[in-house]
């Protein structure tokens, strides 16, 4: 089998869909895993039949790790979770994310430790919901002891998309509202990951240079762009992107890492670094990057695409596009097989699957090849690529978010350059205020020109009309 | 052979340069520009109504439209907006019925008044 990465993902995500649907056992697809297995190793010979018993084990697998995910640990947090006369409980543990301001409330994950209920302390796991109706200044890995009621989780509506749902597959079950300052202890010392809470500390450094340099609006759009920071987008402008389909633009995606690839490699070119040493530095940059913007799916597909990219080089074989792009499915899902039902991942890996899938048949179909016209050979190039992405994502898009954007395809034509020229300019601006403060000014403002004529393009093209339809 | 050495650029290096140059100088064409008018900051700097809606000026179907207020909401905040005066400030929203403080917060966000 020429693509056996791509065999394992496919089957490895068939097993996830089939215990999502028939809610399997886990100790019977444990029992059926380890009989395949075994019998995996007995005909190890035959070629034919052990790739089958294989890919046969990648399903039990999928269907393993679904059933173990639901499985909570008995010390979850939410197994302490008592229905009468709503107690007051005394949580102790460590915030897991970065805090944020919504409405003026502050929001953020609290990993737990220690829950204190009736008098009776236990050590406990699990991750909590903190909304705080006030303002402190909190970060990542800081030690806290809350007081209060724990609650479960609104649902918000009753379909498979409920708020509820998709905190469920983030492990979080509980929330805690806390309305005083005085139910909340700062512990010394701090928690977590080092390198996470340095990667928090640089994404808001770097969010201070974006908007020391550029009015808010624009920051906004080029934080979106460059660190996948949203908090400050106006809503009125992610709304026209969802309407015109280019809302894409505004996550970091596997563009961002390329750059970031690229950057890091030519300045340790200058450097005169080995290029086995290059290579590993580049790799590190991109897992930092990746953790700077919060690591989130597509940053994480297109980091460990990168990753393999790199690699392809100390194994001395051709990378492959599919295999890559299944190896990174494979990564993400082994962590959190949940996430295959998480419309962001759907979205990010059938996008990309389309455009490599479909691109090169368009291509050979209209003999792109042979036209002469550098720039008509681009134009066409980028109408191919927004088709395709197009067309691999539309009957999702339809289906979860009741929306046709017949405008797509043209926006992307015009957008996607943009937004790249933008995020170029983004990446150099940012750069440049870490290095040469004086001459960041210089930079912001073509790219804040840039970004007026995105948002007015944008606004434009939703005008038109038939531009989108809501069903 | 020093001065060979400091021109042996890869193609890479040279267009990372070449964009760099360019964008500082349509930095320092733009700076200039706005010294001699004032106008051009309109093109440098996005506009509010890019981002957010005149709540004197919007009608109740560009409001629907947006997604971003229910539409009995809406149609409160134009009646009101009818019946009784233009906004003068934003914290008049807070006398529309249905508006409470996390609404308010959400509603701070959307609308601008000039």
């Amino acid at each position: 089998m020429k693509r056996l990465l791509t065999g394992l993902a496919v089957c490895y995500g068939l097993g996830i869909i089939l215990n999502g649907f028939f809610r399997l056992n886990f100790w019977l697809i444990l029992g059926a895993a380890i009989a395949v297995l075994v019998w995996a190793g007995l005909v190890f010979r035959n070629k034919y039949l052990s790739l089958i018993l294989i890919l046969f084990l990648a399903l039990l697998s999928g269907c393993l790790n679904l059933a173990n995910s639901a499985r909570l640990s008995k010390c979850h947090i939410r197994n302490f979770m008592i229905y009468k006369n709503n107690p007051v409980y005394r949580v102790s543990g460590f915030i897991a994310s970065m805090p944020e301001l919504k409405n003026g409330q502050q929001w953020f994950t609290l990993q737990t430790q220690e829950v204190q209920a009736d008098k009776l302390k236990y050590n406990c796991c699990g991750k909590l919901l903190i909304k705080m109706d006030f303002e402190q200044a909190l970060n990542y890995g800081d030690n806290l002891t809350l007081t209060g009621s724990l609650k479960r989780l609104p649902g918000f509506n009753s379909s498979s998309r409920s708020y509820r749902d998709f905190l469920a597959r983030k492990g979080i079950y509980l929330i805690m509202p806390v309305k005083d300052s005085r139910q909340i202890i700062l512990r010394s010392g701090a928690s977590g990951s080092a390198l996470i809470r340095n990667c928090f500390r640089l994404r808001v450094y770097l969010e201070q240079i974006i908007s020391r340099y550029l009015p808010p609006l624009p920051a906004s759009i080029l934080s979106a762009m460059v660190l996948g920071q949203k908090r400050n987008l106006p809503r009125l402008v992610n709304e026209n992107m969802v309407k015109s389909g280019t809302v894409h633009i505004l996550v970091v995606s596997g563009f961002n890492v390329g750059i970031v690839a690229f950057i890091a490699d030519l300045l340790l070119k200058i450097l005169r670094l080995r290029r086995k040493l290059r290579f590993i530095v580049t790799a590190s940059c991109l897992l930092v990057y990746c953790l700077v913007t919060g690591a989130t799916n597509p940053v994480i597909r297109a980091t460990v695409m990168g990753i393999i990219f790199l690699s392809a080089y100390f194994l001395k074989r051709d990378p492959d596009i599919y295999n890559s792009l299944m190896a990174a499915a494979l990564f993400i899902l082994a962590f959190d097989p949940l996430q295959l039902f998480d419309i962001g991942f759907q979205l990010s890996f059938i996008s990309v699957l389309a455009i490599v899938y479909f691109y090169p048949k368009f291509e050979a179909l209209i003999c792109l090849k042979n036209c002469r016209i550098k720039v008509l050979k681009f134009i066409i190039a980028g109408c191919l690529v927004s088709f395709s992405a197009w067309l691999g994502t539309v009957l999702i898009i339809a289906l979860n978010f009741r929306i046709i954007a017949p405008v797509t395809v043209l926006a992307n034509m015009i957008i996607v350059p943009l937004a790249t020229l933008i995020t170029l300019c983004g990446f150099t601006l940012v750069l440049s205020g870490l290095l040469y403060p004086d001459l960041a000014y210089f930079f912001s403002q073509p790219t804040s020109v840039l970004i007026n004529l995105l948002l007015n393009i944008n606004q434009a093209l939703v005008k038109l009309p038939l531009a989108y339809i809501y069903f | 052979m020093a001065v060979k050495i400091m021109l042996n650029f890869t193609p890479e290096e040279r267009k990372v340069a070449l964009f760099v140059l360019s964008l500082g100088l349509a930095g320092l064409i733009l700076n200039s520009l706005a010294k001699l008018n004032c106008r051009i900051s309109g093109i440098v700097y996005p506009q509010i109504q890019l981002a957010r809606l005149n709540i004197n000026q919007v009608t109740l179907a560009e409001l629907t439209r947006t997604k971003c207020v229910p539409e009995k909401l809406a149609q409160r905040i134009i009646e009101y907006r009818n019946l009784q005066h233009e906004f003068v400030s934003l914290d008049e929203l807070k006398e529309v019925k249905g508006v409470g403080r996390k609404r308010f917060e959400k509603l701070k966000e959307i609308f601008f008044i000039e």
